[in-house]
């Protein structure tokens, strides 16, 4: 640090760096604390393979009339997630089809449905805070996805 | 800046499974990921789904950093990021057009690069007043506060005498500039605090 800092310069800065953490208040240091039990969850992750938002113009040259479901894919080594985004729900398959269940981890907690034998399950509603899918299929596979936003 | 070694003990640690750590790197930071969502003039509500989706990307991300030293840069970028999301959403939602990769084209490297700079600056500032004794952190708190503690104040507060408040300050300054904390800011971080104020 430099010697040409004064007192009062030194003092005026401390003032501002500890004014900058008294302004954050104690819900969204939490948030971030919170988060921390993402950490090492024990499961595939299945990363974002395709997103029809973000491929907006092809799909809406070729196929106008459904250009507005919004479809997005999570591939895993082990297995394919792919959803369909309805107006408030999300249907989604797993492929190759095999039954289990599907995990809907929110930050605020987690909830659970049936995904059936051909693979087919449906949220509903979908979450308005972040949230992450979790397979966990009966023959043993554990597939996670990553953060989604709607 | 340098590479702060507080910086870099706290990711590899996070990255390996402690959430001390881990609440280190949020308690250091957490005031940058604030001010850029102040800067977007986001509400309470924007702001927690801001902060939540930086924050659960680091944890992803934590193990993966190979340079820890850019931290601050990669979370100011996120941040960033995340509040152009929020804002395009809400404008898409109000039909006024602007998809986020049309607003990620004109990410204002300037201001990210100050609240970098200022996330640092004031990180390193507030860990070199948390190694002061508490004689010293007292007075020095009291002495910031807003408004301003009288000297008469302080002096029934810490039941010190008026007259030996200002060497006490002094010597409680000076112990504080010689922290190893401080010791990677240079004259241009200082500098920088003359004209930031306007933020």
């Amino acid at each position: 640090m430099p010697d040409s800092w004064d007192d009062d310069e030194l003092l005026g800065a401390l003032s501002e760096a500890l004014r900058a953490r008294q302004a954050v208040p104690a819900w969204f240091v939490e948030t971030g604390k919170n988060a921390y039990a993402w950490h090492n969850i024990d499961a595939e992750l299945a990363q974002l393979t395709y997103d029809s938002s973000r491929d907006q113009d092809t799909v809406a040259a070729m196929r106008s009339e459904v250009a507005s479901i919004r479809a997005l894919t999570f591939t895993s080594p082990q297995l394919s997630l792919e959803l369909e985004v309805a107006s408030n729900s999300l249907l989604g398959q797993i492929v190759p089809p095999r039954g289990g269940t599907l995990e809907v981890h929110t930050t605020a907690g987690v909830t659970s449905s049936q995904v059936d034998e051909i693979g087919c399950f449906s949220v509903d509603p979908i979450p308005s805070s972040p949230f992450r899918l979790r397979c966990r299929m009966e023959d043993g596979t554990d597939v996670l996805t990553g953060w989604i936003t709607l | 800046m340098r590479d702060d070694p507080t910086v870099v003990a706290l990711v590899t640690r996070a990255a390996r499974g402690d959430p001390a750590a881990w609440d280190g790197i949020v308690e250091r930071y957490v005031p940058l990921v604030w001010s850029i969502c102040a800067r977007f003039q986001l509400n309470n509500s924007d702001r927690e789904d801001v902060s939540q989706s930086v924050w659960l990307l680091l944890v992803e991300q934590v193990g993966k950093l190979r340079e820890p030293a850019a931290l601050p840069g990669w979370l100011a970028t996120t941040t960033y990021r995340e509040c152009l999301r929020v804002v395009t959403t809400a404008r898409k939602t109000e039909r006024l057009g602007t998809g986020l990769d049309d607003a990620l084209q004109f990410v204002d490297h300037t201001m990210i690069d100050e609240e970098i700079l200022m996330a640092e600056r004031n990180a390193a500032l507030r860990a070199a007043f948390a190694e002061l004794p508490p004689r010293c952190q007292r007075l020095l708190a009291m002495l910031t506060s807003d408004p301003p503690c009288s000297y008469a104040e302080i002096s029934a507060t810490l039941d010190i005498p008026v007259g030996s408040i200002g060497p006490k300050r002094a010597r409680c300054l000076e112990r504080m500039r010689k922290s190893p904390a401080l010791a990677g800011l240079n004259d241009a971080d200082f500098r920088w605090t003359e004209d930031d104020h306007h933020a």
